[in-house]
């Protein structure tokens, strides 16, 4: 299964463009490109909106430092970091 | 020269966790002993129980009570420092919460009655106060989160100064709510086994609550002086809506903007009660902002947020009154809660507390919005000879010439507003969307909801007008209700996840003076950034705060009031939304520079009176100011919460003042609590153009010269003149 097709990846994509109220779409959301930083122009309070909403549906917390810099190095890895950690049942 | 009277501290009253009044507060510091615990104030489920809160425990708080707990925080600290002297002429609060304690609890249970939230508006809790102790003057509430009360002590600084007022009860408070506790729980500022300022493993703030008042005097006669407030400093970092400027540029600012004011060398200084919240990153932005200001001489320091919480709008006022106390007692507080130093902050904090003379303390807050405020208080004898409050100084404050207007209704902007009047239409209604869509860059307001987008809007038509090419010295912004719809979401989600989860963003947004931080941001505006928040007369006091400014040397001054209509809570909460047949919102702002020979219009504050519901204030007010001939008009805004006695006031008024026609203007221009600020741009063009497109037949203005009164539980007036 390629990135582009990772079902999880492009409701991740939804969400973030939804919840951050990015001036693109979902589509436009490169799976690859870090999530911190120039890139999307998301900043600290966009951080702890994904951290809400990330615990809030997946039931994964994201609580300290090192666990933010993998689960936000791209959209790919939020969503490989979701299924490592995600409960058997949703919350 | 310095030529300002003085200003002495003649009283002090403190409720806080672990002390409910001053003598309690003066073992606690020294012998500190942390009092944090769960809350019992709300419920409080699952892992969220496990986080300390700085809860007050007195016996008054525990029996039921009609008033919200913040009001009561603060009747409990007031009573204190007013002691059975006087009633003070004027009072200047800082609050963030008002009564949203008990609205969270009627919205949990459903309760649509307006009466159950009749004590939500953040100037309720001074109103209350005002009518308690029988004050009669001005009446302020500010809310610039948590440098609050610390910017409420710079104001009536200010009021006392010209001799605006003599006597001034000065200070804030702040109870316990889920919106607080949650919010700062959700940015992940909550420390799991309480705040640790400046330690290595700091890991975030405890949420506490309570009230501190000062006692402000000019003339305090025969009554002891405990110390002066030697100068005060506010600035706003324009740099990010939660996060401090690394470097603490806007925090360095204020404090030398203090220390300027008093008229001293950081030397002067002999002990620093740091913001200190324990979070990481405001105790190193504030570390390195100390460094710019002292340089390797930095005075003795501590936090005592690790003893009392984070008090949030209430802090600035509970740690002037340990400033006063350390100045009295010869005593440096300890930075409660440390074990072991951040080595980067390079700081040595007061580790017990310790006894050593101090002649002068600098108090630091600061706030969401990067709103920085300092105080500098030191002893009665450190200030040098200055003249008396009582000689050669003029009780009315400088009219200002509008260099600039902009106003938003139903109808548009100010040209389309002023047009519709003219053709005899009426502007109620909400501001169309399309108004404030592209008030800045779409990244700049892809997270802002309806009030800041109106209020960037105002302030950036305003500021443009005025051709300035720098930005103003001075920001003062009302709005009654703040950011409505981001507390709505906030508590709603909230509700909806058993109280689990809810958006931070909504939280951070939520804060009435986060606009303004907004505005600031937009413009590069590091100046000081004002917010009141008293319910319809917030235009004034904002007006008043940029006066006061204005009058101290700012040259230049961006006022503005605006209010965003919530479809859920605006009902609830303001009377004029629930009774109007048309709701409405929107709001007007202004660039003010000092009167010149430049032809245009000019503002003036004139006065604030309380008593009754505006009758009778309304009516002494006018006794006080207003002179036969001087005026064409009175324009009066008329809140519909008052009712019948609205119709009973002007009446009144059409008794005592025959000569002066009286112009009701909130039917044709909406009933919104910032409409006067709408009012008052429509005012600045009709005494230019000479008609005022107001009431039932446009009127001649011959004399070029209105008084605008705005009617409510205090009356406030302004005059409007080319």
């Amino acid at each position: 299964m390629t990135e582009q097709t990772d079902p999880l990846v492009a409701e991740l994509a939804r969400k973030l463009v939804e919840t951050l109220g990015l001036d693109m779409t979902a589509e436009a959301v490169d799976p690859a490109v870090p999530l911190i930083g120039a890139g999307l122009g998301i900043d600290s309070i966009d951080t702890l909106e994904l951290v809400v909403m990330i615990e809030k549906d997946y039931g994964v917390k994201i609580d300290n430092r090192a666990a933010g810099v993998e689960a936000f190095a791209s959209l790919a890895a939020l969503a490989d970091f979701i299924r490592q950690r995600r409960p058997a049942s949703p919350p | 020269m310095n030529t300002r009277p003085k200003v002495f501290v003649t009283g002090l009253g403190v409720i806080c966790a672990g002390a409910s009044d001053i003598a309690e507060l003066r073992r606690l510091l020294l012998a500190p002993a942390r009092r944090f615990q769960s809350s019992t104030v709300f419920p409080v489920a699952g892992e969220s129980a496990a986080l300390p809160v700085a809860q007050v425990s007195a016996p008054d708080l525990a029996e039921a009570d009609v008033l919200p707990r913040t009001h009561r925080l603060a009747m409990l600290a007031a009573r204190q420092a007013i002691g059975d002297g006087p009633a003070p002429d004027a009072i200047v609060l800082g609050t963030t919460t008002g009564g949203i304690l008990t609205t969270e609890f009627a919205l949990q249970a459903g309760v649509t009655s307006p009466a159950a939230y009749r004590f939500h508006g953040l100037d309720t809790v001074a109103d209350y106060l005002a009518e308690t102790l029988g004050v009669r003057g001005p009446v302020l509430t500010i809310s610039t989160a948590c440098s609050s009360a610390a910017v409420a002590l710079s104001v009536a600084s200010a009021l006392l100064r010209p001799g605006l007022a003599r006597r001034v009860l000065a200070g804030g408070a702040d109870s316990l709510c889920r919106l607080t506790f949650h919010g700062f729980r959700q940015l992940q500022l909550v420390a799991a086994r309480g705040a640790t300022p400046l330690d290595v493993n700091r890991a975030g703030m405890t949420v506490g609550e309570g009230a501190g008042f000062l006692l402000l005097e000019s003339d305090p006669g025969g009554r002891s002086m405990l110390a002066q407030v030697a100068g005060t400093g506010l600035s706003c970092d324009a740099y990010h809506a939660t996060s401090p400027h690394p470097e603490g540029r806007g925090a360095a600012l204020a404090m030398q903007r203090a220390l300027a004011e008093a008229g001293f060398e950081p030397s002067a200084i002999d002990y620093i009660n740091l913001h200190g919240t324990g979070t990481v990153d405001n105790d190193a932005a504030e570390a390195r902002a100390i460094k710019q200001v002292f340089g390797d001489k930095v005075p003795a320091l501590s936090s005592t947020k690790g003893l009392t919480g984070h008090t949030l709008a209430a802090a600035g006022a509970i740690e002037g009154v340990i400033a006063v106390l350390s100045l009295t007692d010869g005593l440096l507080p300890a930075n409660t809660g440390l074990e072991t130093v951040d080595p980067k902050l390079d700081v040595a904090p007061v580790r017990q507390p310790t006894r050593s003379p101090v002649r002068a303390v600098l108090s630091n807050s600061f706030g969401f919005g990067g709103n920085n405020a300092c105080v500098v208080l030191c002893q009665p004898s450190q200030v040098n000879a200055v003249a008396d409050a009582r000689t050669d100084r003029p009780l009315a404050l400088p009219a200002l010439r509008v260099a600039a207007a902009a106003c938003l209704s139903a109808r548009g902007a100010l040209d389309d507003t002023w047009a519709a009047l003219v053709a005899a239409e009426k502007v109620a209604g909400f501001v169309p969307d399309a108004c404030f869509a592209k008030a800045a860059p779409a990244a700049f307001i892809r997270r802002l909801k309806r009030l800041p987008r109106l209020m960037l809007a105002l302030a950036q038509t305003a500021h443009t007008a005025s051709g300035r090419s720098t930005p103003p010295d001075l920001l003062a912004v009302g709005t009654a209700w703040g950011p409505l719809a981001e507390t709505q979401d906030f508590l709603r989600k909230l509700s909806e996840t058993g109280d689990q989860f809810s958006s931070p963003m909504d939280f951070i947004g939520s804060v009435h003076n986060a606009p303004a931080g907004q505005v600031a941001l937009l413009l590069g505006a590091q100046a000081p950034n004002l917010t009141c928040s008293a319910g319809d007369r917030s235009f004034e006091q904002a007006l008043l705060c940029a006066s006061l400014g204005m009058a101290a040397g700012a040259r230049s001054a961006l006022v503005m009031a605006a209010e965003a209509y919530d479809a859920q809570l605006s009902p609830l909460l303001d009377a004029a939304a629930a009774t109007s047949p048309l709701a409405s919102d929107g709001g007007a702002a202004f660039v003010l520079v000092p009167d010149d020979d430049v032809p245009g219009a000019r503002v003036r504050w004139l006065g604030e009176s309380g008593g009754g519901d505006g009758g009778t204030g309304a009516i002494a007010l006018l006794a006080a100011i207003v002179a036969p001939d001087r005026y064409d008009a009175i324009a009066v805004s008329v809140p519909a919460a008052l009712g019948a006695a609205a119709d009973e006031t002007l009446a009144r008024l059409a008794g005592t003042l025959p000569d002066y026609p009286l112009v009701p203007y909130r039917d044709d221009l909406g009933q919104h609590a910032s409409v006067s600020a709408t009012a008052t741009a429509i005012a600045a063009r009709a005494v230019c153009e000479g008609v005022l497109p107001l009431g039932p037949i446009p009127l001649a203005l011959p004399r070029r010269r209105l008084l605008l009164l705005q009617l409510g539980r205090h009356a406030t007036a302004i005059e409007v003149f080319a």
